[in-house]
């Protein structure tokens, strides 16, 4: 049998090695622990961890438009994210992308530093009585060219 | 940290502010680009056949062929301008790069006009196509000028609300659209092809010279549109090979779908028919006449509802393209910035959305108490686009004389040699071409060139004095105030 190697795998152990990952955040509580778990699975390796915040830009905008307050917005998580690593002893690289949808934008970027790994807080929500993963996830579930790991927070 | 040191608890970390505070994140391909792009020029075919066949009659493929070649010149333009400057604003950015303020604020004032137009006539032209399900929609003005303002509006606040749009709508759009008009080329062509009908139609009811000249000039309205692709420019990966790629693509389409479609209109209706009873619907036309009842029962609703869809996205392309063009004029001192003004929950611009619904509806008044407007409003159409390529052509050959160390990733062939520039021969038959047909339609279209000419006075009015009020040059070149 023939195991195809993916990406972050270590080709003599077959073990998992992430040597980049990438951790989109969207400035709710979750973000806080993904931070959290990214640096406990970048510290084995040194890995470098890139954290990205997306601001969305409206169709009726040039995607150059500068929304001082969604940038302020944006800055704010970011370095709240910065001092969350830094409680955990890890630095990490933040990244602040402006596009017209956050899905295609993290794939985009994932592909283009050549990450290992795209890791994902997921806010548990339920739209019309249905459990709901929401479009942006799903989209990265399905065009990741990486492992992609969901953490979900504790539902209860 | 990969590093020996680590931050201990007390120690303060500078961390420089991020130089460029955000990076663009630009995922559109050839596909998407020439899907956009498609879905505006395209989409000027449903109602540019009924207004060229007004004044040109049986000489409407000729006019519209003619005109096509002026199409392959300012797409030519676009392409290196485009490519060069890969940002929103079309021609005013060319022309700021290539001459100053004042030149980019007349391009761009020029585009408004053509954007605002281009709401108004798709939005007029939705109701007619619709007429297949309800009549009067068709038939009384009332009826179908408040349609169309009822659809302005509605546009209005989705655009406002900020709905999501994503590019697969554009794609599958234009996908549908190109099997549709091709398809009803194809079956047009094997159910309806008789040379002599064809001949009797060209000759039997050629048009004078004056009308053929006016059929010419109109006609440009039918590649109108060429804009979108380069606003699409920004959010294009690798705009400098992107873009031209899908303009080649654009140029290829739509002058053989044009020209196939004003061919297969003259086998199935008469020039006269086709300038009356189908001007502001004449793709419907011909799907009425196919002489196969079960192929024109399948092709009359079709043809409504695909028109009305693409009508529809070509309206809110309209809206979408001048409030962003109105964004980026501001940006660069151009315009008041009330009309950059975000909507604190929404985070759309939208003042100059209901700023220019309000206009594109004035200019649909008329259409209550006459039914008449459709050439005049084409003629307005006209007059604002052709403005705004010329500014392009003379934008592209300013830059080669002033700026010619510049990269240009798509750089035009044919050039003719001039105190040691290169300067790009389409170009200035662009220029020269462009010029001469809006000339003819100033002086042959008095109520639009009237319209057209006030609202360049009004833009000149709100240019002075805003620029007058910062204490800025008007000559100047800005920098984006954002940057």
């Amino acid at each position: 049998m023939f195991r195809r190697k993916g990406f972050g795998e270590d080709k003599k152990s077959g073990e998992m090695e992430f040597g980049k990952i990438l951790v989109p955040v969207f400035g709710s509580e979750i973000d806080e622990e993904a931070i959290r778990l990214a640096c406990r699975l970048a510290k084995k390796n040194k890995s470098k961890i890139y954290v990205v915040s997306v601001i969305t830009v409206k169709r009726a905008l040039p995607l150059d438009a500068e929304i001082e307050p969604e940038i302020q917005k944006a800055e704010d998580i970011l370095d709240r994210m910065e001092r969350v690593a830094e409680e955990q002893d890890y630095e990490v690289e933040t990244v602040l992308l402006q596009a017209r949808e956050v899905g295609p934008s993290l794939i985009d970027e994932a592909m283009e530093r050549g990450v290992d790994l795209i890791l994902m807080g997921v806010k548990y929500k339920r739209r019309f009585g249905q459990f709901s993963l929401g479009s942006t996830v799903l989209y990265v579930l399905k065009n990741a060219p990486c492992r992609v790991i969901l953490y979900q927070q504790y539902a209860s | 940290m990969t590093s020996g040191w680590h931050i201990k608890p007390g120690d303060k970390v500078f961390r420089p502010r991020r130089i460029r505070r955000y990076h663009l994140r630009r995922v559109l391909g050839v596909a998407a680009v020439f899907s956009a792009g498609y879905g505006n020029v395209g989409s000027s075919i449903y109602y540019a056949l009924g207004i060229v066949s007004l004044a040109a009659m049986g000489a409407t493929p000729l006019a519209l062929g003619i005109a096509g070649i002026l199409f392959v010149f300012t797409a030519l333009t676009y392409a290196e301008g485009t490519a060069m400057f890969p940002e929103a604003g079309g021609s005013a950015s060319f022309a700021r790069h290539g001459f100053n303020d004042f030149v980019s604020f007349l391009a761009g004032w020029a585009l408004m006009l053509s954007y605002v137009v281009t709401i108004s006539i798709s939005a007029f032209t939705i109701p007619p196509y619709l007429g297949y399900f309800w009549a009067p929609l068709k038939e009384s003005p009332i009826v179908g000028t408040s349609a169309a303002i009822v659809i302005i509006l509605f546009l209005m606040t989705m655009n406002i609300i900020g709905i999501r749009e994503t590019s697969v709508i554009n794609i599958v759009a234009a996908i549908m659209d190109i099997a549709t008009q091709v398809s009803l080329v194809i079956i047009g062509f094997i159910l309806l092809f008789n040379p002599s009908v064809l001949f009797q139609h060209i000759i039997g009811y050629w048009p004078t010279a004056g009308n053929l000249v006016m059929g010419i000039a109109l006609a440009s309205i039918a590649y109108t549109g060429i804009e979108t692709t380069s606003q699409m420019a920004e959010e294009t990966r690798k705009p400098e090979k992107n873009v031209p790629r899908a303009l080649g693509l654009m140029i290829v389409a739509v002058l053989t779908i044009f020209a196939g479609i004003s061919i297969v209109s003259l086998l199935a209706v008469s020039p006269e028919q086709l300038a009356s009873e189908w001007a502001r619907d004449p793709v419907a036309g011909i799907a009425a006449n196919i002489p196969v009842a079960i192929i024109a029962s399948i092709f009359k609703p079709l043809i409504g509802i695909l028109a009305g869809t693409i009508l529809l996205i070509a309206t809110n392309a309209g809206l979408i393209g001048i409030s962003r063009l109105a964004f980026s004029l501001g940006q660069y001192n151009l315009m008041p910035s009330v009309l950059s003004r975000v909507h604190p929950k929404f985070k759309t611009p939208y003042f100059s959305i209901i700023i220019f619904t309000v206009i594109a509806i004035a200019i649909l008044i008329p259409g209550f108490f006459a039914s008449n407007v459709f050439g005049g409003i084409g003629a307005l159409y006209a007059f604002g686009s052709l403005l705004a390529f010329m500014f392009s052509h003379a934008a592209i050959i300013s830059l080669r004389v002033r700026k010619p160390e510049l990269p240009r990733p798509f750089k035009l062939g044919g050039n003719i040699r001039i105190k040691g520039r290169e300067l790009p021969i389409t170009a200035l038959l662009g220029l020269l071409s462009t010029f001469i047909v809006w000339i003819i339609i100033s002086i042959m279209q008095p109520f639009s060139s009237w319209v057209g000419f006030i609202w360049v006075a009004a833009g000149l009015v709100i240019y002075c004095l805003y620029r007058q009020k910062r204490r800025m040059p008007l000559l100047s070149v800005s920098k984006s105030v954002a940057k």
